[in-house]
C-alpha cells in the first residue's frame, strides 16, 4: 500500500474491569482515508485517546513514521503532525471564529509567537484559507457558541485545517449533517487527502463511510475483528449482525 | 483631607494592581486562585527586607518583590496546575492555609505576628518619593502589558485553555507552560503591589495577607468584571471607596460600619449575579452565555 505514517501494535487499556481496547493494530496510510467502524462501546474513541496521549494504554505500542509516540503528552503528539476532532466538539465557545482558528495557528506556548510579523502574517493567511474553504470567513466575527450546529462541525473543522497536521483523527465529524454540509464535508476530505493526509474516521453513518473511507477497520469489544476494502467489509453478513446489535450468542 | 484622599487613591491603586494581575489568571486563564494574597505578602516582606537591610529605593524593591513572588509562584504553583477547576481551588486554598501560618511563624524573614515595622520611605534614586504616583505608573504599566498579552497570541491560548483545555492541548499547546507563565506573570505583579504596600505603610504583618485578602481580591475581580481590562480596577475603587463611604454616613454608627459593609458586599455580590453575572464592566451577553 501507499506510505505508512501512523501504526498502532496491539494497544491495550481497561477500566477496571472493562477491557476497552483490546489489542488493537492498526495503519494509517497518506492520502487514504480509513474508517474504525463499530457498534458503541467497541473502543472506538479510546483508541483516539490512546494514540493523542489523552490516555495511557496498559500495553502495546505507537509510532508516527517510525517514531514512538507512546507516553507523550497530547501537545507532543499534535506537534508530531496529528489533529483530532471531538465527538463534543470542544469549540473555545467565548472566542471568535476567527480567534478559534488562528488559535490552531499558534503553538508556541511563550508569551509571543517566534517568526516575527512575517510568520504572523503567514498564519493569518493560513487561518483565512481555513475558513474560507471551511464556508465561514463571512462568520468570522461571530462567537463560536453563537453558531449554528453544522456551522460549529465545521469550525472544528477549520482549525484541523489551518493546523496543518497530516494525520486527521475525526471523531464523528459528520453526525447530525443535512446532505448538503455532508457533502462539502466530504469535499474536505478529498481536497485533505489529495494533499497526502491520512484519515482516521470514527462514523455511524455507513453511507458516510462508504462515500468517503478507502479503507474500513471493524472493531468489536475493543479489537479489529477485520479490516478491508468498504465494499467487503460492510457486505460481511457476520459484522452485520454485530453492528447492528444482532449478535450471534457464544456457544455455552 | 487631602492626605486621606491620597491614602485611599494609593490603596485603590496597589489593590488595583492586585486585582488585574488575579484577572489575569482568573479571567483569560480560568485558574481560580484563592492564594493571591500569599504573593502580596511575599512581595511585600521581601520588599520590606529590601528597605530596611539594604537601601530604601522603590525600584529595587519592586524588582526584588516581583522575583521573589514570582519565583517561589513557580516552585508553589507547578504541582498545584496539574489540577484542575474545583482541585486547583483546593490546592491554592491549602497554599492561603499554608503560607499564614509560615508568615506568623518564619520571624527572621516576616517579623512573626508582630510584623516587619519602621519601614523607610521610599527613595527613588536618592529621592524620597510618594508611592501613589509610583503605583500609578505600575498599575499602568500592568494594564498595559496585560492588554497586550490579551490581544494577542498569549491571551488567545489561555482563553482557548480556560474554555477547553483538551482541544488546546490537540492543537500543540503545551497547557502547563501556558499556565505558569500566566501565573508568573500574575504573582510577579502581585509582589510588586505588596512592595508598595509595605513601603506606603512602613508597617506590615501577616493580617494583611490572609485568606480574607484572597477573598477582597477575588471579590473585586467578579465585581467588576472578570475577564475585561478595566472590570478589577472598577471593582477595587468600589469595594475600597465603600467603608470609607459608609464612615461618613451619619445614622450609622462608627461600631457597626463593618457590619452594614459586610451586608453590602454580600447582596451586591448576589444582585450582579442575578442581573449582571459577567460583572460591572463585563459583556452581559458573554454573562448570560457562559450562565
Amino acid at each position: 500500500m501507499t506510505d505508512e505514517v501512523l501504526r498502532t501494535e496491539n494497544l491495550a487499556r481497561a477500566f477496571g474491569g472493562l477491557q476497552a481496547v483490546a489489542g488493537v493494530s492498526l495503519s494509517l496510510y497518506a492520502g487514504k482515508v480509513t474508517a474504525l467502524v463499530g457498534p458503541n462501546g467497541a473502543g472506538k474513541t479510546t483508541t483516539f485517546n490512546l494514540i493523542t496521549g489523552n490516555l495511557r494504554a496498559d500495553s502495546g505500542a505507537a509510532q508516527i513514521r517510525g517514531k514512538p509516540i507512546m507516553g507523550l503528552k497530547p501537545w507532543q503528539v499534535a506537534r508530531l503532525g496529528v489533529a483530532r476532532s471531538f465527538q463534543d466538539l470542544r469549540l473555545f465557545t467565548h472566542m471568535t471564529v476567527r480567534e478559534n482558528v488562528l488559535a490552531a495557528t499558534e503553538t508556541a506556548s511563550w508569551f509571543w509567537q517566534p517568526g516575527g510579523g512575517a510568520a504572523r502574517r503567514a498564519r493569518e493567511d493560513r487561518a483565512a484559507r481555513a475558513l474560507e474553504a471551511t464556508g465561514l470567513a463571512a462568520l468570522a466575527n461571530a462567537r463560536a457558541v453563537d453558531l449554528a450546529y453544522a456551522e460549529r462541525k465545521f469550525l472544528s473543522m477549520a482549525r484541523i485545517l489551518a493546523a496543518e497536521a497530516d494525520i486527521w483523527l475525526l471523531d464523528e465529524p459528520a453526525s447530525g449533517l443535512d446532505l448538503a454540509s455532508r457533502l462539502r464535508f466530504g469535499e474536505l476530505l478529498r481536497g485533505a487527502t489529495a494533499r497526502g493526509v491520512a484519515i482516521c474516521l470514527i462514523e455511524h453513518n455507513l453511507d458516510v463511510v462508504t462515500e468517503l473511507s478507502d479503507r474500513i477497520a471493524f472493531l468489536d469489544q475493543g479489537k479489529v475483528l477485520a479490516e478491508g476494502d468498504p465494499q467487503t467489509i460492510l457486505r460481511d453478513p457476520a459484522l452485520a449482525a454485530i453492528y447492528f446489535g444482532d449478535r450471534p450468542q457464544e456457544a455455552a | 483631607m487631602i492626605a486621606y484622599a491620597a491614602n485611599l487613591a494609593t490603596i485603590v491603586a496597589i489593590f488595583g494592581i492586585l486585582a488585574a494581575t488575579l484577572n489575569f489568571v482568573v479571567g483569560f486563564a480560568g485558574i481560580f486562585s484563592v492564594a493571591h494574597a500569599v504573593f502580596f505578602g511575599l512581595g511585600a516582606y521581601a520588599g520590606a527586607q529590601v528597605a530596611l537591610h539594604i537601601v530604601p529605593d522603590a525600584l529595587l524593591a519592586c524588582v526584588v518583590a516581583a522575583v521573589v513572588a514570582g519565583g517561589l509562584s513557580l516552585c508553589l504553583a507547578l504541582p498545584a496546575l496539574r489540577v484542575r477547576g474545583e482541585y486547583f481551588v483546593a490546592a491554592s486554598l491549602g497554599l492561603q492555609m499554608m503560607a499564614t501560618t509560615l508568615f506568623s511563624e518564619a520571624k527572621a524573614f516576616t517579623g512573626g505576628i508582630g510584623g516587619l515595622v519602621a519601614i523607610p520611605r521610599p527613595t527613588l534614586f536618592g529621592v524620597e518619593v510618594s508611592v501613589l504616583p509610583l503605583a500609578l505608573v505600575a498599575l499602568a504599566l500592568i494594564l498595559f502589558a496585560t492588554a497586550l498579552l490579551q490581544r494577542g497570541a498569549f491571551g488567545r491560548t489561555l482563553q482557548a485553555l480556560r474554555d477547553a483545555e483538551s482541544a488546546a492541548e490537540a492543537l500543540g499547546k503545551n497547557v502547563a507552560a501556558a499556565k505558569t507563565l500566566a501565573m508568573l506573570f500574575a504573582c510577579a505583579g502581585a509582589g510588586i503591589a505588596g512592595a508598595l504596600f509595605a513601603l506606603h505603610l512602613s508597617f506590615v504583618n501577616v493580617e494583611s495577607f490572609t485568606m480574607d485578602q484572597s477573598v477582597l481580591v477575588m471579590a473585586m475581580v467578579i465585581i467588576g468584571g472578570t475577564g475585561t481590562l478595566w472590570g478589577p480596577i472598577i471593582g477595587a475603587i468600589i469595594l475600597l471607596s465603600l467603608p470609607a463611604g459608609l464612615a461618613f454616613v451619619p445614622f450609622i454608627p462608627a461600631t457597626e460600619v463593618g457590619a452594614v459593609q459586610q451586608i453590602i458586599y454580600g447582596l451586591a455580590m448576589t444582585l450582579l449575579m442575578i442581573f449582571r453575572p459577567a460583572g460591572l464592566v463585563g459583556d452581559l451577553s458573554k454573562g448570560r452565555a457562559t450562565a
